[in-house]
């Protein structure tokens, strides 16, 4: 998107306790006007509390919400929008399309609480069903409608007022797989045509991924890294980003490391005998036996038939193989260590052994995870 | 389940299909019976020996201007007994399911008191709260304050409609409790994000969403408070104010015109019936679909501080007059020897209690008779509503919908109107003047409460888990006895409370069809409110006991009252 540097919502310090529970622990982030924000990660992270926040639904014990260069929420000084004071849009789960309304009704309602007069609430709510495809269902019950045609309908709702943020809360996840791609498109379509700064809580990546200019992934209260989709895909910075994002994680120590051009490599002595080189990603040094992980995407472990012994090449046995379409995921055993490939179909069968190697540019070397319990 | 039988032996319909049917077409005859008998004897005239066809009855009655002032204040009361049941019905279920109020848990429960206890009791207490100059309350305001409250006089219609609102509150507060607290919170936070204010946001979608169930509680309460016979025998006749239901026992008080009560009854049937095929037409057109299962539970709002006083004033007004001073009063009452408005404490004794229990025939019968009515009718009521439970949930499926609406009649009909019924079909039998025809009346007009929570429970239990039964080689009474039966126990359980509590406390059908040596407590209540305050006070208190701990095993058992 073309405008760049304004922050147009910025959260501060964010804390938002369940009795002891903090469901937010300290966040702070920025979205840019005219941006996508995707909050990732898994359920119970925090990431729906933070947009409940944001709209006024949930009152945070400390921190700071600013939308569009207006304070909503200071605990410091004591202010608190209420939800309808704050001029948003917001798209849930459910859908949440009153069953008592028609589909206009249901469209026309932020017109309607704002007093517009009733031939421009007409024409608008007209125009906004129009960009979502439900022109013909205006005087419907909502309740006739489809899980996708009311999922139209919230987002006609939430756009309608013309509001300069929208939340989308996991807006996607109750339709099925094609027309999730569908609503997807279609959303990025929209926003590029009305202009709105979006919010995006999700826990699917490929969602967060397809639809934001930048992803914030959370674990547990807390911001485990963020910054523009590639990157986030690319270089996991955290074990648990790098176990979200599936990619296998082997335990290790750090053998030696050298520098090159574009980094420092590592090598990781995994089990006997068994070690591999990889990319150390992060500010940190790791020295020679440090704990550390090796992390690869499953897509990046190659395998070839057994024999062509080269070096960086493991030997594995493969244990079980499932077909995906296109692609074979195989789950490997390397010497003891479980380890997941994706590729193409090769007529391997479990319990016969395989080459497998690992380019070091594919392999991400971070840090051992601390006193972190295992997810 | 269809049992195609073995090939080569054709098996006859077995038990489990005729069982089923045998109980619907017991409930059947138990209503269409004496209504067919009072529609009957509606159109006959006797003149000399021999009964004719005519409508004199209806052109004599409709005709009576007694007929319409009783109609009138009847739907007065029905009406402000329904605005007002709604509004606080309402109001204490959102205090109770959604805010933050102190004590909402133990409130929760509390709400539920006076739907166990007797409105004709209730009423009895209130004349000794409020009775003009002579009430508790009038007396201990002059005496305290030297308030004057001379206009409080509980014999009139706003006495009884604020009894009947007492009452009638739990139905409208249980109607929509469960909506509230399971409404998909996403459906009102929709509507503040995009712009509507906390009021705003009740008035255009919390209200209509709760308005199905608010509708269906307001015409339950409407029927069955406007068709109830205690509180107006109460509050309504001493003054000479007619209603409804006191006018159909006054028809049938020597010299009895059975032709007028029968008339009036038919009447009243044709509108109650009419107001619930209307309530029925309106629910299926609007079913909301508000627990979606994926959302979040409402939160509960954060009451300012005069907010949690209002609330709270709200609930202990309400408990307050519904519970806590009745029995108050009742309690001073039957402490008291001669009762003259003020409760001496120093002259308490169990001087009534004692006669009530020990010394004095009628009461003693009384109890006996509403024990063993109670027992017996709740058990048949339970075994009656099982089988029929299984007809509507495994009978045949084009029929259940039929079957249903028919055996839900009964619940609209005021027991007034049963007894009248009844009595008409037995007053030449040998039934008549029995117990057994007062159980039979009993069971006709209560058992679609046993059966509707027994089906409701019957509804969450799938097939598959009898036909595994079934596969496993068990028999149909196998399958019942182990699998079923088990299964439904928390309902047969609240269904056979449900039923004892009504019965305990049954006034309207049990007032035509008592003779001497078969009165119950509310007869005998009845009977004593003219002789002496002190022994009705007690057996009142006997009866709330009563009450009261079946209220507790209710409590107890978990079981759930179900409505609509």
């Amino acid at each position: 998107m073309a405008r760049q540097g304004r922050a147009f919502v910025r959260v501060a310090g964010l804390v938002k306790r369940y009795g002891e529970h903090p469901a937010v622990d300290g966040v702070s982030l920025t979205v840019e006007e005219g941006h996508t924000l995707a909050l990732l990660g898994p359920s119970g992270c925090g990431k729906t509390t933070i947009l409940r926040c944001l709209a006024g639904l949930e009152t945070p014990e400390e921190g700071q919400i600013e939308i569009g260069g207006r304070v909503v929420f200071d605990r410091a000084a004591g202010v608190n929008l209420m939800p309808e004071q704050r001029e948003l849009g917001i798209v849930f789960q459910s859908y949440a399309v009153w069953p008592h309304m028609t589909v206009a009704e249901n469209v026309g309602f932020p017109l309607r609480v704002r007093r517009v007069p009733r031939p421009e609430q007409r024409d608008r709510v007209r125009r906004i069903l129009d960009v979502v495809g439900l022109a013909a269902w205006h005087d419907r019950p909502a309740t006739n409608l489809s899980g996708g045609q009311q999922q139209r309908v919230a987002l006609a709702r939430a756009l309608v007022h013309e509001p300069r943020l929208v939340l989308f809360d996991e807006a996607l996840s109750n339709l099925d797989a094609q027309l999730r791609e569908q609503m997807r498109m279609e959303l990025k379509v929209l926003q590029g045509r009305l202009g709105f700064t979006a919010i995006y809580v999700t826990h699917d990546q490929a969602e967060a991924f397809g639809l934001a200019e930048h992803v914030v992934v959370m674990s547990r209260g807390r911001v485990e890294t963020q910054g523009a989709p590639r990157e986030v895909f690319h270089r996991p910075d955290t074990p648990f980003v790098a176990r979200f994002l599936g990619l296998n994680l082997l335990q290790g120590r750090v053998l030696r490391s050298r520098s090159a051009d574009d980094g420092t490599y590592a090598e990781i002595a995994l089990r006997d005998g068994i070690s591999l080189w990889g990319r150390v990603v992060g500010p940190q040094d790791l020295a020679a036996g440090a704990p550390a992980l090796a992390c690869v995407r499953k897509e990046h472990v190659r395998l070839a038939p057994c024999g062509a012994s080269q070096d960086g090449v493991l030997s594995g046995e493969v244990r079980a193989s499932s077909f995906l379409g296109l692609t074979e995921e195989y789950v490997l055993d390397l010497g003891g260590l479980e380890l997941r490939a994706v590729q193409p179909f090769m007529g391997t069968a479990p319990g016969q052994r395989v080459a497998v190697s690992i380019q070091p540019e594919e392999c991400i070397v971070l840090p051992a995870e601390r006193a972190e319990a295992p997810q | 389940m269809h049992d195609a039988g073995l090939p080569g032996r054709r098996r006859g319909p077995g038990l489990q299909r005729v069982l089923p049917i045998l109980g619907v077409l017991t409930g059947v005859l138990l209503v269409a019976g004496p209504l067919a008998a009072m529609l009957a004897r509606s159109l006959l005239l006797w003149e000399g020996e021999e009964p004719r066809l005519s409508l004199h009855n209806f052109i004599d009655l409709l005709s009576d201007p007694r007929f319409h002032e009783a109609v009138g204040n009847t739907l007065l009361c029905g009406i402000g007994t329904t605005i007002a049941s709604c509004v606080l019905g309402l109001s204490l279920a959102w205090v109770v399911a959604r805010t933050d109020m102190p004590g909402r848990r133990w409130f929760e429960i509390a709400n539920l008191i006076p739907f166990f206890l007797s409105p004709y009791v209730g009423a009895i207490s209130w004349i000794y709260l409020a009775a003009p100059n002579s009430g508790i309350i009038q007396q201990f305001m002059r005496v305290q304050f030297g308030l004057s409250l001379e206009f409080l006089n509980i014999y009139s219609l706003g006495g009884v409609i604020w009894v009947l609102t007492l009452f009638y509150t739990p139905y409208v507060y249980l109607f929509v409790i469960a909506p509230l607290r399971q409404m998909d919170a996403a459906l009102e936070d929709a509507a503040r994000v995009h712009g509507a204010s906390f009021w705003l946001t009740l008035r255009l979608v919390t209200v209509p969403l709760l308005m199905p169930a608010l509708l269906s509680g307001a015409l339950v309460v409407f029927v069955t408070s406007a068709g109830l016979f205690d509180v107006p025998l109460a509050l309504a006749s001493p003054s000479g104010i007619r209603t409804m239901p006191t006018e159909i026992y006054a028809a049938v008080q020597y010299p009895s015109d059975f032709g007028r009560a029968a008339a009036f009854g038919v009447l009243v049937l044709t509108v109650t019936v009419l107001l619930t095929l209307l309530q029925r037409r309106y629910l299926s057109r609007r079913r909301y679909e508000t627990v979606t299962g994926k959302g979040y539970r409402p939160r509960l709002i954060r009451l300012s501080l005069p907010g949690r006083i209002a609330a709270l004033s709200l609930e202990v007004i309400y408990i307050g007059a519904g519970v806590v001073l009745p029995t108050l009063a009742l309690v001073m009452v039957s402490l008291s020897r001669l009762w003259t408005g003020r409760f001496n404490p120093d002259r308490a004794s169990l001087a009534n209690f004692e006669y009530v229990l020990f010394n004095y025939q009628l009461t003693q019968q009384a109890i006996t008779n509403s024990l063993i009515l109670a027992v017996t009718g709740a058990t048949i009521g339970v075994a009656l509503s099982l089988l029929q439970a299984y007809y509507l949930n495994r009978g045949h499926p084009k029929r259940r919908p039929f079957v249903d609406a028919l055996l839900s009649l009964p619940l609209g009909i005021p027991g007034i109107i049963l007894g009248l019924g009844f009595l008409i079909l037995a007053i030449r039998t040998p039934l008549y003047s029995t117990l057994a025809i007062v159980l039979i009346a009993y069971v006709a007009r209560f058992f679609p409460f046993a059966t509707r929570t027994v089906s409701a429970m019957f509804q969450a239990i799938n097939p598959e888990l009898e036909q595994s039964a079934r596969a496993s080689g068990a028999s149909w009474g196998q399958t019942m006895r182990l699998v079923l039966l088990p299964l439904l126990r928390p309902a047969l359980i609240a269904a056979w409370i449900m039923l004892f509590v009504i019965f305990i406390r049954e006034l309207g059908a049990t007032i035509l069809l008592y003779a001497q040596g078969t009165e119950t407590i509310s007869v005998a209540l009845v009977i004593l409110s003219d002789r002496s305050f002190g022994y009705a006070a007690a057996l009142a208190v006997i009866q709330l006991l009563l009450l009261l701990v079946a209220f507790v095993l209710f409590r107890a058992s978990k079981a759930s009252i179900v409505q609509s």
